[in-house]
């Protein structure tokens, strides 16, 4: 080769975007081209400066806001879908039908199955907390602050060997929830969940129990138990591999008549 | 078919929330302003939720979202536009030919720079001075290690575009960090001729 490549090629034949022929055939003319091996030189420079950019740590708070944004979507997104077929009553009426049309409701979410996801993606570290936190009224405030509308109650777990982690907000079925973490020492995990709904919200399949005149809806999902309560306007709910006994007994021990 | 709502968000946050950092760090480049970074990382994560049944798993979500941000970056400029800080062309060539021909021979036998307290703000000076289109390029491929096909799917160009662009990028970053590189001995000075 004669005529030097131009600078896009060297560029090329740094970044290995070239075909076999051409990269040796600018690979051999770089060897042997002054100008165009410091060309070559400065670029490789410059690229590995770039790279050394150095990355700057986002808001403590940012992770918080989207997840905030999200859930806004996530209740606007249910908001139309629970609209729509009442949009379609309006034309109706319209058109001088006569006919009453209900607005339809939205059909039960799996919210045990929701819940089952969220603790698996606890447990390989997808799904993370907003606040890390031993405290159960700090958190209280921190779901305040952060979108939840309901009076949270945080569990002291501590006599249980279950030891407060965190929390965050999360969607379950569309609403928002407040969802708080506990670990034993045995590094076993603990999940809680508590939602504004009622017990009927939930699909068949689960046992039902009694205790100190609560009723209890008990389900489970592969070595996971979910145990649904409900407290006035909330639902709460514990999951955990732990023994399914275990589980029971905790949300016994937690749940109070409302 | 869409994806039920919890499975959608459990997903999302799995998938595309992860890349939170870079996504910031690239906003905070393009932006040059904390607060705007901000806000852009969250419309872009925002749309990004809006249209993630469209999202194909097993794909570069890094790509995807970077298309999403780029987008919504570019929508902003347009109603407000930004005025490019890119240096004159002859006198980016002039200064870089004379850098690369000064230099040339010390570099291919020097170590790569290795950063210190003060090489790593010279770096991010340097790029956020580049114009925007050069600093997508460089962000997009040298910073975010996307091939030359995703930052251009991403950034809506030709791959020619990216090729040119991304060229004119390290030449200016070159020329920019020269100096300090020179006083830090990261570049040498060329020998004078005897």
């Amino acid at each position: 080769m004669t005529s030097h490549p131009s600078g896009e090629e060297i560029q090329d034949l740094l970044d290995g975007r070239l075909t076999s022929a051409r990269r040796g055939e600018i690979a051999a003319h770089v060897a042997d081209c002054t100008p165009c091996r410091r060309e070559f030189a400065a670029l490789s420079w410059a690229r590995q400066a770039a790279a050394q950019l150095p990355a700057h740590e986002p808001p403590p708070d940012l992770r918080a806001q989207v997840a905030r944004a999200l859930d806004r979507e996530a209740r606007r997104t249910l908001a139309a879908r629970s609209l729509r077929p009442f949009a379609w009553a309006m034309g109706l009426a319209a058109a001088g039908a006569v006919a009453i049309f209900l607005l339809a409701r939205r059909g039960p979410a799996d919210l045990p199955a929701a819940v089952a996801r969220a603790y698996a993606a606890y447990q390989t570290a997808a799904l993370r907390l907003d606040t890390a936190t031993a405290d159960g009224s700090a958190l209280e405030a921190f779901f305040a602050r952060n979108g939840i509308a309901f009076p949270t109650r945080v569990f002291d777990l501590d006599m249980m060997g279950y030891h407060l982690v965190g929390g965050r907000t999360q969607a379950l079925g569309g609403r928002p929830s407040a969802l708080f973490v506990y670990q034993a020492a045995s590094g076993r995990t603990l999940i809680c969940q508590m939602y504004e709904g009622t017990l009927a919200q939930l699909p068949a399949g689960g046992e039902e129990r009694e205790h100190n005149a609560i009723t209890f809806r008990v389900y489970r999902s592969g070595a996971l138990t979910l145990v649904f309560w409900r407290e006035g306007a909330l639902v709460c709910v514990l999951a955990s591999d732990a023994p399914t006994e275990e589980v029971i007994q905790l949300a016994y021990a937690k749940a109070v008549k409302a | 078919m869409p994806l039920d709502p919890d499975a959608k968000r459990a997903q999302f946050e799995a998938t595309a929330l992860p890349l939170l950092k870079g996504l910031y760090n690239a906003a905070l480049r393009l932006t040059g302003e904390l607060e705007d970074a901000g806000d852009l990382v969250q419309e872009t994560y925002l749309r990004a939720y809006r249209t993630f049944d469209n999202f194909v798993p097993g794909t570069n979500c890094k790509a995807w979202l970077f298309t999403i941000l780029y987008s919504v970056l570019v929508n902003q400029r347009k109603k407000e536009r930004r005025a490019a800080l890119a240096l004159p062309t002859d006198d980016l060539e002039q200064r870089y030919y004379e850098g690369a021909v000064a230099t040339g021979d010390l570099l291919a036998d020097a170590a790569p720079p290795m950063p210190d307290e003060r090489w790593g703000p010279e770096v991010d000076r340097a790029v956020r001075l580049l114009p925007e289109g050069l600093q997508a390029a460089v962000l997009l491929v040298d910073v975010e290690q996307l091939s030359y096909e995703e930052a251009a799917a991403a950034l809506d160009w030709p791959i020619g575009t990216l090729r040119s662009r991304l060229f004119r990028a390290r030449k200016q970053l070159f020329v920019a960090l020269q100096p300090y590189a020179r006083e830090v001995g990261y570049l040498k000075s060329p020998p004078r001729p005897r």
